[in-house]
């Protein structure tokens, strides 16, 4: 395992990188460096995904750990602790990658693109000289301190202990809502009518530049986004330790692991796609040039391919309910109102009407939406009831059509300039590339999703869950989610990106490079698939230094094994 | 195996049904073949479901197992993402130019490789002149090969009264056909259609259209006018002959049989 020293050491250097690199910046008419291979975008790219995919972890893991470690105490249930302090070590190894990313980010994009950085950091000079510094290292800090303290502060202390880890989550989501000011700075800077951006920019405050129209939405999406990554990241570390598991108590206790994880990452996840559109729509609110450039041009298959991803993660999500269904004595007895599968068919069909004559959140459009999503619990005043299995059954045959609408586009063009009409819906058919259909697509995946949770509750009320005894394919589902989820981040990344342009800062500062035009989705899927391998392959290696070795010595591992029949 | 024949079976006959279907209503041959995916697809995740359990492996499977499931992700989301239609960037790469000279011209690099782009071209003029006057022999007098009183005008600049070049080429650099149906091309009904502007605008009023969009809302439009949905950009991203020009070139068009939708004066 890393020692501190060495810990503190790379984030030194991070910091060195960063401040150095500022120095650097303040040099007038510094020349850019051209990154030979991947081209000066690209190597931003790339070093400001790996830095957000490790930043993100680092935030939202903290956010479960503490509730694990309160539900641990609170429940007085040593797993929840010892799920708590096992993902707190990986956590501690990977806020240095964060920083050492970080530091790289800064230099990388000082050496590519030195005027707009200057530029950059000269308008949030505060935020990047004083702000972000002062939160990550007091982050650094209480992070350190939380993980050193676990063993000194247990017990009566315990309180102490979990308060600690309420401060470092405080201090995390601040440090995320500063970043984000920048960050959604860049995509809608301040603007007013009758002003041009340059005279606004001229005369706008430092907070005026951070509040601008997407920034409190990135940051619902963004801390919605990290809970869900640092649950299937959780997942994934449960699937690994499962997988290596040496004795059926420890097979046991990461199966759990891994489905708690996978848990709070499903709850996260049903509310990703709603924060999303809220982004989007604050975009669009923006400029409307930004909603035809990602929904019907240039970047309209990024879409297509977010759309199947999104698929392919609620029918893992679903699968693996399925699985662990399987593992429970007694579910083939559990039974729902019928009224939930009938519901669930004619969902996407009623809503796609619905929203064509209401938009969310009109409140027509929610007194249709509330009584079909509460039909599981309205039925239990019907007499007849359908299997679990069948239900189950019907639900993957409904996430299979929400992801076909989903899928369905106006046309098979990489823009809506080359659409031509044998690649182009019929007309009587258009409605299926609508928001409308698409919404409709997207509360069937939820809804689906929630009964099918729901049907497992009632399982695990009236059978007996054998923990370790999970179809062995369910741990590559949670590997698959891990991977899906960090894929479509990039994916994603990368189009709040893109849609700026030929832009630095959109409208305000433009990137004359020879390289600001929209890259192919093909180019952009090797990249980001790039991205996501380099990230795994250094959460399997601070999976493997941090959890292993305790077992090797003979440690006893500090919660006590599940009970194979354990609920 | 009896499991997954059933299956297949099934993903058949719902794909061919499907298939038939959309060839009924007539969607491109494309949406069939997709609609046949996704109905084998499905076929596919209801073989899982039923698929026997798979059981537990050692360590060494397990690592060995995981590193061949990565290859295959990679290749899958690679491949799956390169068989979507790909934006060409070379399409866009010749409009950024064009969108981003004026600005460029405005930096002071900007006027610097102007003055290095002058005086190349000055140089290869010089060159030229050469090369012509060798060809013509010596005994001709250089004087009447040179202006006189200095170098002739270097960069080649368009007509200012050829708005309608000027201006269609505004109209695709700005992609105003992503909103505006004109000449029966482009426009996804999120703004009115052009054809018959002209009748209705002079090239003054278009261009306070086009950088206030508030100032005028067409008739229908009630909605996207209250949302601002045409951005109020352009006065700062567009030079003032561009939209000029723009607007000129509109304003030609007075195509009474297509329904443009009248302006109503706002501002």
């Amino acid at each position: 395992m890393m020692k501190t020293w060495q810990r503190s050491l790379v984030t030194i250097c991070a910091f060195l990188a960063l401040f150095g690199g500022v120095a650097y910046a303040q040099t007038s008419d510094t020349p850019p460096v051209d990154f030979s291979y991947t081209g000066n975008r690209t190597a931003v790219w790339i070093v400001a995904q790996l830095h957000t995919l490790f930043g993100a972890f680092v935030l939202g893991a903290p956010i479960f750990i503490v509730i694990s470690e309160w539900l641990g105490y609170r429940k007085q249930d040593l797993r929840y602790d010892r799920l708590a302090k096992e993902v707190t070590k990986v956590t501690v190894i990977l806020f240095s990658m964060t920083a050492l990313t970080g530091g790289l980010f800064i230099f990388v994009l000082l050496a590519a693109y030195p005027q707009f950085t200057t530029w950059f950091i000269n308008q949030f000079y505060l935020v990047f000289a004083v702000f972000y510094p002062l939160l990550f290292i007091s982050g650094a800090i209480v992070l350190y301190t939380y993980f050193y303290m676990w063993d000194a502060w247990k017990g009566e202390k315990k309180g102490r202990h979990i308060a600690l880890g309420v401060f470092l989550n405080l201090i995390g989501m601040t440090l995320l809502f500063v970043i984000d000011g920048p960050t959604s700075f860049m995509n809608t800077p301040v603007k007013a009518e009758g002003l041009s951006p340059q005279d606004l920019l001229a005369t706008a405050t430092l907070w005026d530049k951070i509040a601008n129209q997407t920034w409190m939405p990135l940051n619902l999406h963004r801390i919605d986004g990290n809970v869900a990554f640092g649950g299937f990241v959780t997942g994934l570390i449960g699937a690994y330790m499962y997988m290596g598991a040496k004795s059926q108590e420890e097979r046991a206790y990461y199966d759990w692991m891994g489905f708690s994880g996978n848990l709070i990452a499903v709850g996260a996840t049903l509310f990703q796609p709603f924060t999303g559109l809220l982004l989007a729509y604050e975009m669009c609110d923006y400029d409307f040039s930004f909603c035809p450039y990602m929904m019907g041009d240039q970047l309209s298959m990024f879409f297509e391919m977010q759309g199947a991803m999104i698929g392919l993660m609620f029918l893992a999500i679903n699968y693996y309910v399925w699985l662990s269904l399987k593992r429970i004595e007694g579910v083939e007895k559990v039974r729902i109102t019928i009224l939930a599968p009938v519901v669930m068919v004619a969902f996407p069909f009623v809503m796609m009407v619905v929203m064509n004559y209401y938009w969310i959140p009109d409140p027509m459009s929610l007194a249709f939406l509330l009584p079909l999503a509460l039909s599981p619990f309205l039925g239990r005043f019907i007499p007849f009831t359908v299997s679990a299995r069948t239900v189950i059954k019907i639900g993957f045959l409904m996430v299979l059509v929400g992801d076909a609408i989903w899928l369905t586009p106006h046309g098979f063009a990489a823009t809506g300039a080359k659409m031509a009409a044998e690649v182009e819906l019929p007309e009587a058919w258009n409605f299926l590339g609508t928001m409308p259909a698409k919404l409709s697509a997207m509360f069937t995946l939820v809804f689906v999703t929630v009964v099918n949770y729901f049907l497992y509750n009632r399982a695990i009320k009236r059978g007996t869950i054998l923990w370790g005894k999970i179809d062995f394919t369910s741990q590559f589902v949670l590997i698959f989610l891990a991977f899906v989820s960090i894929w479509t981040m990039g994916l994603m990344g990368a189009v709040r990106s893109l849609v700026r342009k030929y832009f630095h800062t959109y409208n305000l500062i433009p990137d004359f490079s020879a390289e600001s035009f929209t890259p192919t989705l093909s180019y952009s899927a090797w990249w980001i698939t790039g991205i996501t391998v380099m990230f795994f392959t250094v959460v399997s290696f601070a999976v493997i230094v941090s959890l292993r070795p305790s077992e090797s010595k003979g440690h006893i591992p500090e919660g006590s094994p599940v009970p194979a029949r354990a609920k | 195996m009896g499991n997954i024949i059933k299956k297949l079976v099934i993903g058949l006959v719902v794909g061919g049904a499907l298939f038939l279907l959309s060839r009924w209503q007539e969607f491109p041959f494309v949406f069939q073949v997709v609609f046949f995916g996704h109905a084998m697809f499905g076929a596919a995740v209801f073989m899982l479901l039923d698929a026997p359990s798979v059981r537990t492996m050692g360590a060494v499977k397990s690592t060995i197992a995981i590193v061949v499931f990565y290859v295959v992700l990679c290749t899958v989301f690679v491949a799956g993402a390169s068989m979507w239609p790909q934006f060409d960037p070379e399409d866009e790469k010749g409009k950024i130019a064009k969108l981003l000279a004026p600005k460029r011209a405005a930096t002071e690099q900007g006027k610097a490789e102007e003055l290095i782009a002058r005086t190349k071209a000055l140089d290869e003029q010089v060159k030229a002149l050469e090369v012509r006057l060798r060809t013509l022999g010596a005994d001709q007098p250089v004087a009447k090969q040179m202006p006189v009183g200095g170098a002739p005008p270097v960069v080649a600049k368009a007509p200012t009264g050829d708005f309608t070049k000027i201006g269609e080429e505004q109209w695709q650099l700005h992609e105003c056909y992503n909103c505006h149906k004109l000449k029966g091309e482009g426009g996804k009904k999120r703004g009115p259609e052009l054809d018959n502007i002209g009748s209705y605008l002079t090239a003054a009023e278009i261009k306070q259209k086009i950088f206030n969009p508030k100032s005028y809302m067409a008739e229908g439009f009630e909605k996207e006018w209250e949302k601002g949905k045409m951005p109020d950009k352009f006065k700062d991203v567009m030079e003032d002959s561009d939209a000029m020009a723009l607007a000129t070139w509109l304003s030609t068009f007075k195509n009474t049989s297509v329904n443009t939708p009248k302006p109503i004066k706002k501002l």
